[in-house]
This record gives C-alpha cells, sequence and structure tokens, in this order.
C-alpha cells in the first residue's frame, strides 16, 4: 500500500503519494507546473531548463522534477520572483533562438490565411483539403483568387532568392479544382435558434454569412439588387472575375441553408427596427459604397460615371462609347473602365491622371495588363473643362505641379500656371473613388443613433465590427471605405466571430497568439545566408489570352494553373513558418510569460540540415534542453553545445543523427521547439488546432497505438501517446513515416474490369463492376459448382472485414475454400 | 534488458537483435545453419535433460509422454549437432543452460522457425523446450509467434480458415455448423475441409479450381516459387482482386477492386498477444472509394445472398453472438487498450495470460520431432543458400511503404547481402549489380557486402515490384501448414 503524505501546493492542499516528486504530486492533482526539459522516466537533462523551480518554505527554491515531495512542504509554483526568474530563463532562451514561428505570408494576409500551409497542401497533392484550410478564413476563394492584390506575395521571402511564390495563383487551382471536381462543402453547425440578418450581399456580407451559419446560426441577407455578389458581381468586370465564376460562389453560400431577400432596400424596403421587429438578433451591416466621387469641374455632368458604367457592361449591356475615350482618374475603376472601353470597340483609351506613374493607385499588375491591351496614361496631368459641341466631347486640360504641403504635409497635384490643351473625342468617363453615403441615418431612428468616421463611413471597432449600437455591426467597404475583397472577407468573418460570441457567449476558434520569433520583419533584416543551396526556379507564369485576343470580348483574361504547374509553384515554397509550431512549448511559455519575440537572435548561425531522410534539423532554435538525445533507445543521436557559464547562454551546438539511426521518429516528436521537424510536414498549426485520432497501425502484429493528425481529409502526421501499450510512444520507421501512400498518384479510384488477361483494363463505375463480378462468380458456381471456387483473406482488413468474407465463402457461395496470407 | 534480461539469439544472419545478443554480456547468439533449428533445439533440450535441468514438477503434474522424448533426444547430443547446425556444442549448452535455469524465460520466435520444410516440427520441438523446463502459465514466461504482418491473429480468430468457423470452431462439428446455418439464414454450410491456398493453386493448374477473390493480398509477389503461381492464376476462369494499387496479383485479374486503408475505415485488428484493438477512422476516403467490408456486402448481395450492415461495429455485434472467445468483445468494451480474448462475457477482464491451470487438452503432451532435410541445399551448381526475409523498412510485399515519402531514400531496391567472404571468392564488389540464380529463375540484385551474412548464405527481402525475389525462392513446402520454405533455397550469383 502506498503511503500518503499532504503538501500545499499554491494555497491547495494536496494528497500525494511517498516518493513522487513534487512535479508528479502537482500533476497528479492537476495542478500545472512550467516544464520543457523534464521526460516521464528518463533521466534527468544534463541542462536543466529551471522552469519548473518552485519554492518550499523555509528551504528555498528547488526543481519540481527532482525533488521529492514531503509530507507538510510547503510550495509555491507562482509568485512575483519566480515567474520573473521563470522570464528571464526564457528570454536567455530566445538569446540562442533563431526562426520565424508564423511565415509572413500568413502574417500580412489581411484574412489571416494560414497561406503556408495550403500551399504545402497543394505540393502534396491534398487540394480539397488545401481548399478547406483557405476557407477557414475565406470562403470566396473562386473570386479571392482571382482579383486579391496578393498582400501575401509581396512579403514572400523568395523574393530574396528569386521570385515570391505565385500564392492567389494557387488558391484559385483549389477553387477551380474543387469546383471542378464537384466538391460540396455543406455541413454546418447545429441550429442555435439566432437569427441574423445581414444588409447587403456583397464579399463582406456573404463571408459573414457563411461564417455565421457554420456556428448553426440563422442567417438571412437583404440584397438591394436583384442578385447577390455585390462589387464582385457588379464593379469588378468579367474578363477578370466571370458572373458565372460569381453565381458558384454564391450558390456555394446559398447552400450552407443561408437565405437571401433579394431587391429588397434597406430604406425603402426595411429599416433597422423592422428587422428587430422580425426577430433577428443582431444585424450586420455590409451595403458597400454605391456612391462616386464627383467630378468637380465644369462641364461635368457630359462625363458618365465610371462605377454606373461597369455596372451596366456586368448586367449585360454594350453601350456605345465610340472610339475616343478619355477617362478620368487612376484607381481600379479607372482601369477598369478603360480595359472595359477598349473591350467595346474603343481605339483610343487614355487615362488622364494628375499624379505620377508610381503614384497611381490601381495595382501596378492592373496597370500593365492594361497596357499591353494597348490603353495609354496620360500622367501629371488633370482635365479643367468638359464641352460637348457637334456630337463630339472636347477636354481642356493641364499639365500638373505639386504644390507647397498642406498641414498634413502632402502635396497636391494643382495645374501648371499657363499650361493648356485640348483633348477631342467621342465619351468621357469618370472614374474618381468612392465614398462613403450617411444617407441611410434618415430611415428611421436606429439608423440616425449609429456614429459615422470624419469619412462619412460607418464607424466601427476594427477587430469586433461593433458599431454604436448594441447588436447592430458593420464592415466591408461600408465601414472601412474602398478596400479590396480579401478585406471585405475577413471584416465579414470577424463580424460573424464577435456576433457569434454575443449570441451565445462563447469564443468561436482558436485564438492566435500574436507572439512571433522573426527572422526578419523587413527583407533587409534577413540574413541572406538563409538561401544558400537553393536553386534558382522562377515562378510558374499564369496562362492569359493574348492582348489582341482578349480585347475582343469580355472573356476571363487569365486561364488557370494547370495540376502540374501548381504543384511545381507549391513545391518552390521555402516554408518559413515553423513545423515544429504544433509541439513547441518554448513558444507556449513565451507566451504565457510575456517574453519579448526581439530578445531572439538576429542572425543564422547554422546551416539547416536536410540530409536525413525523414528528419530536419535545425539547430538554430535548439534551447539546450537534450530531450532528443534522451528519447533516442539506438545512441544514435549527438547532441553538443556550449553553456556560457556567466550568461548561461547556449554556443556552438552541433546536432548530428548518426548513421545507425532506425528513423523511429522519437527524438522529433520529444523536441519542444522546430530544431527537429518532419520532412513531410506541411501545415504550421498551433498545438490547439490538432485534430488527432487515436487508431492501431497496420504494419506488424504488434499492434502500436497511433496517434494520426489530421486535416480535412489530409493526414499530417503520425505520433505515438506515451502512455498507451504496447509502445509507450514509440514507433518505427514504418509506424511513423510510412502513412503517405494514401495519396499516392497511384492509388487506384476506379474499378477495373476485362474480359480476358490479355487485353487491357477498362475503368468503369462500381454498379459495373459489381455486376460483372456477381455474374461471372455465379456462373461459375453454376457451372463447375461452389468448391471450384475461393476466398483469399488479407491481414490488412479487419475482424469484421475477414468475419463478412468467410461469411461470404460458407453462406453465399457454400465452399470452404477460404484462407488467408498467414503463410508469409 | 537495460534491467538484466539476458537475450538468446538463434539466427543465421548477424541482424541487429543477433548483434545485441552478441555484444551483451552475458548474451548468447547462435549463428545457426539455416534449416537446422530441430537438430539446434533437440540439442538444447538434450543438454537440459543430461544435465537435469527440467522441471520435474511441472513435467509430471502438467505433461504426458516425457519419457518419448527423452529417448529420442538422446541422439541430439550438441556435440553431434555441432556439424549440422554450424554452432559451438558449448555454446549450445550455455544457451539451454541459461534458458532452463533462468527463472523466468520468453520464446519469441518469428518466421525463422515457421517457413521451412520442417516448420511445424520446429514449433513442436521449442514447445518440448518450453514445457520441460515449465516456463509456460506464469507471467514473463511461455512461447509467442512474431507475427509477420499486423492481423493475422484476427484473420484466423475470424475462421478465414478452410477448416474453422469463427472462434476456432470446426467444420467438422455438425453443431457448430448448424448454429451457423441457422444464424445467416442458409439451410446448410459446406462441412469437412476447403482447400488451403496452395492446394488451390494445384487445383486451378489441374483444371479444377477456376475462380478466386482475393482481398488485400498479393500472392502473386509474396508466395514462394511465384512462377507456378502465376500459371496457377492464369489457368483460373476468373479472379477478382479487391487493392489500394495494382499489385503483382492485380495484374493477373480480371477485375479490380479500389480498396481504403486503415486510416480511411473502422473496424478492429488483433494483435499477437491477441488483444482485440480498435482501428478508427482518421480520414474519409478520396473519390467514393469504399471499404473493404462495404465491397464484400455488395458483391454478396449482386449474387443473392444479402448482407446487409450499415456499420463494421454491427458486424461485431454478430462475431459478439457467433465466437465464444469474443462474447464478451464489443466497440463499447475495447476503450483505448483493447480486450484481450478469451474475454467470454461482457464485462469479463479478458485473459491475457493462457495455460496457467491446465492447457486445451488437459495435459500437454511431449512430441519428439527429428530433423527434416530442406527440399534444397547448397550443391556445386548452386552453392549459396538463399535465405529472404524482411527489412525494418518495408512491409511485406512493399506495396504501401515503397510509396511513402523517404522511404526511397533509406531502401530504393532490392540488395543481396553477402559475407565478405563469398564476396571475396567471387570477385564481387559492395555496390555491384549481380544475377542471382536458382532453379527457378533469374533476379537483378545489388550486392551488400556484410558480416550480417553468413559464410555460404545470401540473403534478399521480397519488397521490391522491380525485381521478385520470389521467382527464385523454393517449392518446398511444410507438410502440415503448406507454408512454404522461404528460408532455404540454393542459388548462384552471376557478375
Amino acid at each position: 500500500m502506498a503511503e500518503f503524505i499532504h503538501i500545499t501546493i499554491d494555497g491547495d492542499e494536496v494528497k500525494a503519494q511517498a516518493g513522487q516528486t513534487i512535479l508528479q504530486a502537482a500533476e497528479a492533482a492537476g495542478i500545472k507546473i512550467p516544464k520543457i526539459c523534464h521526460i516521464k522516466g528518463e533521466e534527468d537533462s544534463s541542462n536543466p531548463c529551471l522552469l519548473c523551480m518552485v519554492e518550499i518554505e523555509g528551504k528555498g527554491r528547488v526543481r519540481a522534477c527532482s525533488t521529492p515531495a514531503e509530507d507538510g512542504q510547503v510550495i509555491e509554483v507562482h509568485n512575483r520572483e519566480l515567474d520573473a526568474f521563470r522570464k528571464e530563463r526564457l528570454e536567455t532562451l530566445a538569446e540562442s533562438h533563431y526562426g520565424d514561428c508564423r511565415a509572413p505570408c500568413n502574417l500580412t494576409c489581411p484574412g489571416g490565411i494560414n497561406v503556408q500551409g495550403y500551399v504545402n497542401l497543394i505540393a502534396k497533392g491534398e487540394y480539397l483539403a488545401a481548399l478547406m484550410l483557405i476557407k477557414e478564413k475565406n470562403p470566396l476563394p473562386i473570386a479571392v483568387g482571382r482579383v486579391c492584390p496578393r498582400f501575401c506575395e509581396t512579403r514572400c521571402r523568395r523574393i530574396l532568392l528569386d521570385e515570391p511564390i505565385a500564392i492567389n495563383h494557387l488558391k484559385r487551382f483549389v477553387a477551380d479544382y474543387a469546383r471542378d471536381s464537384h466538391f460540396r462543402d455543406t455541413e454546418v453547425g447545429r441550429p442555435t435558434g439566432r437569427k441574423v440578418a445581414i444588409i447587403g450581399g456583397g464579399p463582406a456580407g456573404l463571408s459573414c454569412a457563411y461564417f455565421l451559419r457554420k456556428q448553426g446560426h440563422q442567417v438571412t441577407i437583404f440584397e438591394a439588387e436583384e442578385k447577390l455578389g455585390g462589387l464582385m458581381r457588379y464593379g469588378i468586370p468579367g474578363y477578370k472575375l466571370p458572373n458565372r465564376e460569381v453565381d458558384r460562389e454564391v450558390q456555394g453560400i446559398l447552400n450552407l441553408g443561408v437565405h437571401a431577400r433579394l431587391g429588397k432596400r434597406w430604406g425603402t424596403d426595411f429599416t433597422l427596427q423592422d428587422l428587430k421587429d422580425q426577430g433577428f438578433d443582431a444585424v450586420f451591416i455590409a451595403t458597400g459604397l454605391s456612391r462616386q466621387k464627383q467630378l468637380e469641374i465644369e462641364g461635368a455632368s457630359h462625363a458618365i460615371c465610371g462605377l454606373g458604367f461597369l455596372k451596366r457592361i456586368n448586367l449585360g449591356d454594350r453601350p456605345a462609347i465610340g472610339e475616343q475615350v478619355l477617362i478620368v482618374g487612376g484607381g481600379d475603376i479607372a482601369v477598369d473602365s478603360a480595359r472595359s472601353a477598349r473591350r467595346l470597340g474603343a481605339k483610343n483609351v487614355t487615362v488622364i491622371y494628375p499624379r505620377s506613374r508610381v503614384e497611381l493607385p490601381a495595382h501596378q499588375r492592373e496597370i500593365e495588363e492594361a497596357e499591353k491591351e494597348g490603353v495609354q496614361f496620360f500622367l501629371m496631368a488633370t482635365p479643367l473643362r468638359i464641352i460637348k459641341e457637334d456630337g463630339q466631347i472636347k477636354v481642356e486640360m493641364a499639365r500638373t505641379i505639386l504644390d507647397e504641403p498642406d498641414e498634413r504635409g502632402i502635396r497636391h497635384p494643382i495645374p501648371m500656371p499657363g499650361s493648356r490643351l485640348t483633348w477631342t473625342g467621342d465619351t468621357v468617363i469618370s472614374a474618381l473613388g468612392q465614398e462613403g453615403d450617411p444617407t441611410f441615418q434618415s430611415y428611421g431612428e436606429l439608423e440616425a443613433s449609429i456614429v459615422l468616421t470624419p469619412r462619412k463611413t460607418i464607424k466601427a471597432h476594427p477587430s469586433t465590427m461593433k458599431t454604436s449600437v448594441e447588436g447592430i455591426y458593420a464592415g466591408g467597404d461600408a465601414a472601412t471605405g474602398s478596400r479590396t475583397v480579401i478585406q471585405a472577407v475577413a471584416g465579414g468573418r470577424r463580424a460573424a466571430e464577435s456576433i457569434h460570441e454575443y449570441l451565445t457567449k462563447e469564443k468561436p476558434g482558436v485564438l492566435e497568439p500574436r507572439f512571433n520569433f522573426t527572422k526578419g520583419k523587413r527583407f533587409e533584416d534577413v540574413d541572406m545566408h538563409n538561401f544558400e543551396g537553393y536553386d534558382l526556379q522562377l515562378n510558374e507564369v499564369m496562362p492569359a489570352r493574348p492582348p489582341e485576343r482578349r480585347t475582343g470580348d469580355f472573356g476571363e483574361v487569365q486561364l488557370g494553373f494547370s495540376e502540374e504547374m501548381a504543384v511545381r509553384e507549391a513545391n518552390r515554397c521555402l516554408q518559413c513558418g515553423c513545423l515544429g509550431l504544433s509541439k513547441c512549448t518554448y513558444r507556449e511559455y513565451c507566451v504565457d510569460y510575456r517574453v519579448k519575440a526581439n530578445k531572439a537572435r538576429t542572425r543564422l548561425k547554422y546551416p539547416l540540415d536536410r540530409s536525413h531522410p525523414f528528419i530536419v534539423v535545425d539547430a538554430n532554435k535548439c534551447i539546450g534542453c537534450t530531450r532528443c538525445i534522451r528519447s533516442c533507445k539506438y545512441d544514435a543521436f549527438e547532441l553538443d553545445f556550449t553553456l556560457d557559464p556567466k550568461t548561461r547562454l547556449l554556443t556552438d551546438v552541433s546536432i548530428k543523427i548518426k548513421d545507425n539511426c532506425v528513423s523511429c521518429g522519437a527524438c522529433v516528436d520529444a523536441c519542444p521547439t522546430g530544431t527537429l521537424s518532419k520532412q513531410d510536414s506541411v501545415v504550421p498549426l498551433l498545438p490547439a488546432q490538432l485534430s488527432t485520432v487515436k487508431t492501431v497501425c497496420t504494419y506488424c502484429g504488434t499492434g502500436c497505438s497511433l496517434d494520426v493528425v489530421s486535416m480535412y481529409g489530409a493526414i499530417l502526421e503520425v505520433k505515438a501517446d506515451m502512455d498507451s501499450p504496447p509502445n509507450y510512444g514509440q514507433l518505427c520507421v514504418k509506424g511513423r513515416f510510412g502513412y503517405t501512400f494514401y495519396r499516392h498518384p497511384e492509388r487506384l479510384y476506379l474499378p477495373l474490369v476485362r474480359d480476358s488477361l490479355d487485353e487491357p483494363f477498362r475503368e468503369v463505375g462500381w454498379n459495373d463492376a459489381l455486376r460483372v463480378t456477381a455474374e461471372r462468380f455465379t456462373r461459375i458456381k453454376e457451372k463447375y459448382g461452389p468448391d471450384s471456387m475461393g476466398v483469399l483473406s488479407s491481414a490488412r482488413c479487419t475482424n469484421e472485414e475477414n468475419y463478412l468474407l468467410q461469411k461470404l465463402a460458407r453462406a453465399a457461395w457454400g465452399t470452404n475454400n477460404v484462407d488467408n496470407c498467414a503463410r508469409v | 534488458m537495460r534491467r538484466g534480461a539476458r537475450l538468446v539469439v538463434i539466427d543465421p544472419r548477424r541482424t541487429d537483435l543477433a548483434a545485441i545478443a552478441e555484444e551483451q554480456d552475458g548474451g548468447i547468439w547462435l549463428r545457426i545453419r539455416p534449416g537446422s533449428n530441430i537438430p539446434l533445439l533437440n540439442a538444447m533440450l538434450h543438454t537440459i535433460i543430461e544435465e537435469g535441468l527440467t522441471d520435474e514438477k511441472f513435467i509430471q503434474e502438467r505433461t504426458e509422454n516425457f519419457d518419448e522424448l527423452k529417448e529420442q533426444c538422446a541422439d541430439y547430443s550438441p556435440e553431434r549437432m555441432a556439424q549440422l547446425t554450424d554452432v559451438p556444442p558449448e555454446l549450445i549448452r550455455e544457451a539451454a543452460r541459461l534458458y532452463a535455469s533462468s527463472e523466468n524465460s520468453l520464446v519469441l520466435y518469428g518466421l525463422g522457425v515457421t517457413e521451412h520444410k520442417g516448420g511445424t516440427s520446429g514449433v513442436i520441438a521449442l514447445a518440448n523446450l518450453v514445457l520441460a523446463t515449465g516456463h509456460v502459465g506464469r507471467p514473463h514466461n511461455g512461447i509467442n509467434p512474431l507475427r509477420g504482418q499486423n492481423n493475422v491473429q484476427g484473420a484466423c480468430d475470424m475462421g478465414t480458415l478452410p477448416y474453422i468457423l469463427p472462434g476456432y470452431q470446426s467444420t467438422d462439428d455438425p453443431e457448430a455448423l448448424e448454429r451457423f446455418a441457422r444464424a445467416w439464414g442458409v439451410s446448410n454450410l459446406p462441412g469437412g475441409r476447403g482447400l488451403m491456398e496452395p492446394q488451390m493453386y494445384d487445383a486451378a493448374l489441374k483444371g479444377d479450381f477456376k475462380a478466386l477473390y482475393c482481398v488485400g493480398y498479393d500472392p502473386a509477389h509474396t508466395q514462394s516459387d511465384i512462377g507456378r503461381i502465376r500459371d496457377a492464376y492464369r489457368a483460373m476462369d476468373f479472379v477478382v482482386v479487391q487493392d489500394m494499387f495494382l499489385t503483382e496479383t492485380a495484374k493477373l485479374a480480371h477485375v479490380v477492386l479500389p480498396s481504403t486503408c486503415f486510416y480511411e475505415k473502422e473496424g478492429t485488428f488483433t494483435s499477437g498477444e491477441r488483444r482485440v484493438r480498435k482501428v478508427n477512422k482518421v480520414i474519409n476516403p478520396k473519390r467514393r472509394l469504399k471499404a473493404d467490408w462495404e465491397i464484400i456486402c455488395l458483391i454478396s448481395q449482386a449474387m443473392g445472398y444479402p448482407m446487409i450492415y450499415t456499420s463494421p461495429e454491427q458486424v461485431m455485434t454478430e462475431i459478439q453472438k457467433m465466437t465464444p472467445s469474443y462474447g464478451g468483445i464489443s466497440y463499447g468494451g475495447i476503450g483505448d487498450t483493447g480486450q484481450v480474448w478469451p474475454c467470454p462475457s461482457k464485462g469479463h477482464p479478458g485473459t491475457p495470460l493462457l495455460h496457467t491451470e491446465k492447457f486445451p487438452r488437459g495435459k500437454a503432451s511431449f512430441v519428439p520431432v527429428s530433423y527434416i532435410v530442406p527440399e534444397e541445399e547448397a550443391d556445386k551448381d548452386y552453392p549459396l543458400v538463399l535465405v529472404t526475409g524482411r527489412r525494418l523498412e518495408h512491409y511485406n510485399n512493399g506495396s504501401m511503404t515503397r510509396r511513402c515519402q523517404g522511404f526511397e531514400l533509406i531502401a530504393p531496391h532490392e540488395l543481396l547481402e553477402i559475407n565478405p567472404e563469398d564476396a571475396a571468392a567471387l570477385g564481387i564488389k559492395d555496390g555491384q549489380k549481380v544475377k542471382v540464380k536458382s532453379r527457378r529463375g533469374s533476379i537483378r540484385a545489388v550486392a551488400r557486402v556484410t558480416q550480417r551474412s553468413k559464410p555460404g548464405t545470401v540473403f534478399m527481402t521480397f519488397h521490391f515490384q522491380k525485381d521478385l525475389t520470389n521467382l527464385l525462392t523454393s517449392p518446398g513446402m511444410d507438410n502440415k501448414t503448406l507454408t512454404p520454405e522461404y528460408k532455404v533455397c540454393a542459388v548462384r550469383i552471376v557478375t
């Protein structure tokens, strides 16, 4: 019988068994003591992490992992000094730590998408898993994959090597792949009984609807137009984003069970009070910006409105605009209008803009495409007056110079004194930016109490999207002013999360700490030695229709990556984000103890070692806990480092996996940082994001317990639980690393049939294959009797399957000719 | 072993385990000549009897027929067996003493015992050793086969053998047949013995066996002497293979049905220690793939015998009813650690340790066994003995492991392990491409000159589809189980 003792931990009395350490006693009582280096049942670290230091009253500090619990001890785990000591320890470790927790692409994406994760799922051929990972943050990948300005690509570290990864094209590839393979994402949460109204069916509204529906809320979108899609449908031209793709995107959202009331205009058909009266528990306003800034010059009424022009074309109109067209403006609407004008047959299309080329607000990529299509840019010039004369339009213009800085230091362009020139043509399109429209405040009392920003947009909290009125949220352009689709999508998602919390008092999803070690926030900060050993491989070029063909219609310009191109492109990823993230207890403590991430080293010290077939060694991340070497049962691991006796800093780290390594992978799973990671890891995930299934290994008769980590139908890694028999955390190379066969390209998916062995197989459907099988077995049974047939079964089949196989032979066929593979 | 367990390894090859035994203080490695298991085991028994190391009380109370064994073993002194086994007599005696005199001794045996013409007799010889020393029926003792594949135990438990119904109920037992017939809704079930797999091939070659349904198994790759096996497949009228990949057997099929792997389905496996464990689905199979159990049911239905189950759990409920040893096993009861059969009723704790009080037949009977000569021995034309087996890195026909990332780096192709002495005599260098020929075929391999191979023997696996080692292997079989003699076949190396 075990002898019991009593100790006190942080004021709680704990019953412990004699012989237990303080750590064991605490853990048995469910009290957590910070620790990194300790491994249950293994010898002590030669370089203890010291995080488990606790204070015993009257005795001072001791290590909980190696100090026996004794009756009457009064122990403190947390007090100000101990926690400060731990923070100092963690910061010392940080000084010898170098790496990126999260990849720059991931951190830059306004939608917060796990970019590195989905790019690498594509590299492994897991396209649908990649899509679902995108949809965790962005439910409109078909649209965003075509129109995103690609914030992520601008921060891609591969720029320092050659060219960034074509991330957005990859997103489009998986979105189109899912569309072509008729993939349906229709799973929703259990009904919550709560109702949410969304005003506006553009990207922000659709995104909010998707995420609310996924949580099980009832959602109704009120849309003023005849169809959903907002700016994606009525603004963005079809040559970039065809309406049929918007239809598909919208259909996907509706299929979740989202309701939509079309042709219902806020203010005309309903007010916020009406929605409240109809029982909606919350409202999300995502009306976008329907108003365009006015051209304020004489004769402005002779110019047509760019936004209206684009909408007419998207509705199928083909307005007559003549051969000579002038576009006033330099943003997306201006360039979209110009390219559309070319498609309507205009021979000479000129965009006039009062500043220089680099200041054009439209994306440089768009400008280049427009120029390829023959659009001309007349820069440093501004219209002064529009005159209509003999059916022709004349525009008086002036070259511009920059004025003295105003009170905010901005230099505005002004007409150059004395400059005068005239343009004569058929149509002038005014394509200045959009602006907020405060007229909604007159719709009702609730509307009137919504506070606006100085720019006349709705004031909403940037992370919760709450307006000044309880239960009313706002997002998308209506709140932020003119932004991109992905920003609207992100706003919609944040609103959905916030509304969900408001309705259920629970936080949705996993909270992602902002803590991040980085190899350099700016490109200039990144050590170029990181890119040693990589070969030049420029990115895949998006196939596109040639300019002379595409200007003849509004058909889509870019054709999309083929599967081969996508996989090749995805494989260019440098995998900056740490693939040890999900097991990094070090980072978790850094977050808990508010360690400053900038304490970390800024320079690469040791080259990355990818020579092991399954394990990547990055000594730059080593914190010297020695868990790896102590978890190796084969004496195949060498770890050396020098410890500065004064600073306790780790130097000269050397990690070597010896030739006698049997690739069991125990060291990787034991490593509490990304120093050791797995070659076939793909998705950097937080520990809380892992989804693990317990099962049994298929590879031999031992029947090892496995913990298989997967995501959306893709297996991410195989681990073993330290507490599960018969293997207690151990696995062989097959068990831990031998899983990727399930997605091998040679996998059979369709039944194969042939009449005789000398002919090739035909791929057939299941019904045909089963019919042929049944017919031929039956014929043989009738002709030669049941004992002319037999069944062979397998050790890879379950007990249930083996049972059914012998039942088939005995009961259905009438023979004992059944055997299995036990001879080999 | 870190806590002092001593290891005896009997193996012609210096495997990693043999190396540990050799290097361990007090450990023993018996580098046996392939095919001489029985003489060696009998010589150990001879020593134990001669030196009075038997457990007289156990022999008295729990066994019978010891005298016959004693008499037979008299001829097998270690000194006489030394030449046949290639093991020095003193080493045999030392191993016998260590095994017999330790308080707890455990026998683990692998396919190196069973895959011989005298495979069954080899197992009996081991059993004699265990019984004579009383190392059974207590914790840390006993005799355990190490299965080559994961669910061989479960497959046999479930009655996929031609002479037993689920739970080892004999097909000669009219009562059992009657009970199953009633449960399965048929008027009667076939009695007597069906054909074992090798007998099916014999019958096919004679024209008497016409159709085969082969699930998750690749005999055209892993059976011995596969030249003949392939002929048997070609002789059949209709072959259906169910697998994940186009295996060698699938290439000889008329219908190939794509199936799912264990990450994609639910069910149970029974490990070598009779522990029934739950297999849980990790991912949904892609592109409308079906689990094996679903396909089996669909075929049965299409042939007019409805097998309607909505889940594997429903099948387990039927197994539980029909199989006394699984009577207490259920998905609810398995938990994370499993249930060990015999587990006759709900709530029964399971039976990890067998034979504690008595054996199934009451008293265990010693069965003297004598040396059975392998089908082939090295001779002038084929001077080396080929031993085949597995490597850590691959599983069986390799159809799964060869398709895993990284494995192409650690074990990309077949290796012929050859001792430096033999290599020098043949002028073979490490890494050299060679041809290996037997009386039945010829394949290519890369030579690995290594002390792992015993002089006069070479070693190859059968994991690779490009070089099918079983084109070489022996037609010899154990005459009871028809297990091929994978461990001995005469070859010559051509450079």
